[in-house]
C-alpha cells in the first residue's frame, strides 16, 4: 500500500499562535479522505503544508514520495483549491483555462470548459460577476483540469447549492474509481452526511492537533458505544480509552475506543454513527480535563 | 507565465502605447517648431552682423509654447508613474484579492511567476522611461544651448539616460513595496514616498559630489569665463594670500566684481583700493571708470575670483553615474522582493 501522504510530527507555529502542532497522519493513495474539526483547527493550515505553500516549522511532510516545496514537479501532481476560491476576478473562466493550459504540463482544457458548460456556468463572463456556486465551480473545474495525483479540497462545497453538492461529490468519487488508485482526494467539510457518503478515510484535526486518523470502517469497527448503570467505570476506563462519557441518574452512556472485547455483561454495546463520533472526539479535545458533556448530563 | 502576464497587463500596455504615440505626435511636430525657431533667430544674429548677439542667442529668446515646456517637465514624473500604477499592484493586488492563489497553485513556482511578471514589466519601464527621455532629449536640444545649464535639476533629471534608471528604480520600488506590504494603498503610498525621497537626496545630496569638481581661478572683474555650460556649485573671491574672502549676507558698501553672483563689497579691500571706490549706496556699483579703478587696485593686491564647478564634459559622466546608481538600487529592491517571496509562505 502506497501512502499519498505521510507526516510525522508536522507542526506550524505562526509568530503567537501554533496553527498545527505534532500532526501525524497518513493517507493511503487511491482514498477519498475527509479532513474534519471545528473551526480553527488547523485544516486549511495542514492542506496549505501539505500543497507546498507554506512550509513547516516542524516535524516533516512527504507528499506523493517527495517533501512539499516550490518546484516544477511536484506542483503538478497537487492540485490544491483554497476556501476562498483563489481568482483573477477581472478574467473570464475562459482566461483562465488558457492561463492553466500555459501555466501546467498536464491539463485538460476540454474536461473544464465541458464541465462548465454543463452546469451552464458562462465561460466568457468576468469570474468577478458570477455567483459564489459558480465560482466555486470555475475553481473546482479548473483544479480537476489540471489533472493532479492528490487533490486538496478546502470547503469545496460550502458555497454550492445542495444538488450541485451532491453532483460534485458524485464527480469526484467516479474520478477516483476511474483513477484506479492514481487519485487521492483529501477535502475539509463541515457536512459531515456528505462526506461519509464518499469519503472512506477520515482525519479529525481539533485543537490544532490530528484526534483520528484512518480508515473509516476500522475507526467505525473500533468505537463503540457502551449503555449500562451508572456505576464505578474504573474497570471500563483500564480496558478502553473512554472518549465521551454522559451520565444520567441511573444510566452511564460512554463512547469507547475499544482495548479489547467488552466483558461486562451490564453494558449494551451499540455501534456509533460518524457523526456522533466527529462530534465527541471534537468535544473532546476542547474539553480536555472534565469533559463538559458530563457535567451537562449532570445537571439535567 | 507570458501569456498570463500579457493578458494582465494588455490594456495597460495598450493605454501606454496610445499615450507614447500621442506624445511623441506632439514632441515631433512642436520640436520641429522651436527648432524652426532656433534656427531663424540664429540666421537673424548673423544677418545683423558681428556684435548683434554677443555670447550667442539671448537668454530670454522663449522657445516653444508655455503648455507644451510643462508638459516636457511633467515626464518628470513618468518613472513615479510606472513604479505606482504598474510595480506597486505587482505583488500587492495579487496578494490582497487573492487572485495569486490561482498562480501559485498552478505548476509555476512563486519565483518564477515573479521572475517572468517583473521581467516584463522592467522592460516596459525601461522602453518607456528610454523613449520618453529620447524625445524630450531631442525636443530640448534647443533649449539648452540657449539656456546653457543642462546641469539644472528638472532639466538633468528628463534627458539622457536617467530616465531609464529612474524607471527601473520606481518599477523596483513599487514590487518590492508591494512583496513587503501586500496591499495596493500603502504600498502605493510607500512607493510614493520613497521614490521622491531617495530622487531628491541622490539629485540635492549626492549628484554635487558625484566626481570631485574643478576649482578655476579668474582675474577680477572678467565679465563671462568661456567655460560653457558647466554646474557651478559655489563662487568666490581669494585674498592675494590666496585665502577665501568671506562676504556678508549684507552689506552697506559697494561691490565690484562677482562672476558668480554676488559681487566683492569695497570695504573688504586694502584701505588704498577702498578709497577709490567714491561714495554710493550699499550693494551698488562704483561709477564705471571708478569701478574700472577699484578692480585695478584690487588686482594688483592680488585678488582673484574662483568658481567651483562641473565642467560641462562631464554631463554625460553624470549622466552614465547617476543611472548606475539608480540600477543597482533597483536590483537590490528587485532581491529584497525575491528574498521576502521565497521566505514568506503563500
Amino acid at each position: 500500500m502506497t501512502l499519498a501522504i505521510e507526516t510525522s510530527g508536522l507542526t506550524k507555529r505562526y509568530r503567537r499562535v501554533t496553527a498545527l502542532s505534532e500532526c501525524t497522519i497518513s493517507v493511503p493513495a487511491g482514498r477519498i479522505s475527509a479532513l474534519v474539526g471545528p473551526n480553527g483547527a488547523g485544516k486549511t493550515t495542514l492542506l496549505r503544508l501539505l500543497a507546498g505553500l507554506a512550509r513547516p516549522t516542524g516535524g516533516a511532510a512527504s507528499v506523493l514520495g517527495t517533501t512539499p516545496r516550490q518546484d516544477p514537479a511536484f506542483l503538478a501532481g497537487v492540485g490544491f483549491l483554497a476556501q476562498e476560491i483563489p481568482l483573477y476576478r477581472w478574467f473570464t473562466a475562459e482566461d483562465h483555462i488558457r492561463a492553466g493550459a500555459h501555466l501546467n504540463p498536464r491539463w485538460d482544457a476540454q474536461l473544464a470548459r465541458d464541465r462548465l458548460e454543463e452546469l451552464r456556468v458562462p465561460l466568457s463572463q468576468r469570474v468577478g460577476t458570477l455567483s459564489g456556486g459558480q465560482r466555486a465551480q470555475v475553481g473546482l473545474a479548473l483544479t480537476l483540469a489540471k489533472w493532479p495525483r492528490l487533490l486538496l479540497l478546502d470547503e469545496p462545497v460550502a458555497a454550492l447549492d445542495p444538488l450541485a453538492r451532491r453532483n460534485f461529490l458524485a464527480l469526484l468519487a467516479s474520478a477516483v474509481a476511474d483513477a484506479g488508485g492514481a487519485l487521492t482526494v483529501v477535502l475539509s467539510s463541515h457536512l459531515i452526511a456528505d462526506l461519509e457518503r464518499i469519503c472512506d478515510h477520515l482525519i479529525l484535526l481539533s485543537g490544532s492537533r490530528a484526534q483520528l486518523c484512518g480508515d473509516i470502517d476500522a475507526l467505525l469497527e473500533e468505537h463503540k458505544v457502551l449503555v449500562g448503570p451508572r456505576k464505578d467505570t474504573a474497570p471500563i476506563e483500564r480496558a478502553h480509552q473512554v472518549v465521551q462519557r454522559q451520565t444520567t441518574a441511573r444510566q452511564s452512556t460512554l463512547l469507547v475506543r475499544l482495548g479489547g472485547p467488552v466483558i461486562d455483561p451490564a453494558y449494551q454495546v451499540e455501534d456509533v454513527p460518524l457523526e456522533e463520533l466527529v462530534l465527541a472526539y471534537m468535544g473532546a479535545a476542547e474539553a480536555p480535563a472534565g469533559n463538559r458533556l458530563t457535567a451537562m448530563g449532570e445537571a439535567s | 507565465m507570458t501569456w498570463l502576464t500579457w493578458r494582465q497587463y494588455r490594456i495597460q500596455a495598450a493605454a501606454a502605447g496610445v499615450l507614447l504615440a500621442a506624445f511623441t505626435v506632439m514632441m515631433i511636430v512642436t520640436g520641429l517648431q522651436v527648432a524652426a525657431q532656433w534656427h531663424s533667430a540664429l540666421s537673424a544674429c548673423a544677418t545683423a552682423g558681428a556684435g548683434a548677439c554677443p555670447g550667442g542667442l539671448p537668454g530670454t529668446l522663449s522657445l516653444g509654447s508655455r503648455a507644451v515646456g510643462f508638459l516636457v517637465i511633467m515626464t518628470l514624473g513618468v518613472p513615479a508613474v510606472l513604479g505606482i500604477l504598474l510595480g506597486a499592484p505587482l505583488l500587492a493586488y495579487e496578494m490582497e484579492t487573492g487572485a495569486a492563489g490561482f498562480a501559485w497553485t498552478q505548476s509555476v513556482t512563486r519565483t518564477r511567476w515573479l521572475a517572468v511578471k517583473a521581467g516584463w514589466l522592467l522592460l516596459a519601464a525601461a522602453l518607456l522611461g528610454g523613449a520618453v527621455s529620447v524625445l524630450v532629449t531631442w525636443w530640448e536640444g534647443p533649449d539648452n544651448a540657449l539656456q546653457a545649464d543642462a546641469f539644472q535639476t528638472g532639466r538633468f533629471d528628463i534627458m539622457g539616460t536617467v530616465p531609464v534608471g529612474y524607471s527601473l528604480f520606481a518599477m523596483a520600488l513599487g514590487i518590492a513595496a508591494g512583496a513587503l506590504i501586500r496591499r495596493t494603498l500603502p504600498a502605493i503610498a510607500a512607493t510614493l514616498a520613497l521614490f521622491v525621497t531617495a530622487r531628491a537626496l541622490v539629485a540635492f545630496l549626492v549628484r554635487p559630489h558625484l566626481l570631485a569638481p574643478v576649482t578655476g581661478y579668474f582675474p577680477l572683474g572678467v565679465k563671462t569665463v568661456p567655460l560653457g555650460p558647466i554646474w557651478q556649485l559655489t563662487a568666490g573671491f581669494v585674498s592675494g594670500a590666496g585665502q577665501p574672502i568671506s562676504l556678508p549676507q549684507d552689506t552697506s558698501s559697494q561691490v565690484i566684481g562677482g562672476l558668480g553672483g554676488r559681487g566683492l563689497p569695497v570695504n573688504l579691500l586694502p584701505a588704498a583700493c577702498q578709497a577709490l571706490a567714491g561714495p554710493g549706496s550699499g550693494g551698488a556699483r562704483p561709477s564705471p571708470v571708478a569701478s574700472q579703478a577699484v578692480t585695478a587696485c584690487a588686482r594688483e593686491h592680488g585678488i582673484r575670483e574662483f568658481l567651483v564647478y562641473q565642467p560641462a564634459d562631464r554631463f554625460w559622466a553624470f549622466q552614465g553615474i547617476e543611472t548606475g546608481i539608480f540600477v543597482v538600487l533597483a536590483a537590490v529592491l528587485l532581491a529584497v522582493a525575491f528574498w521576502v517571496l521565497k521566505r514568506r509562505d503563500a
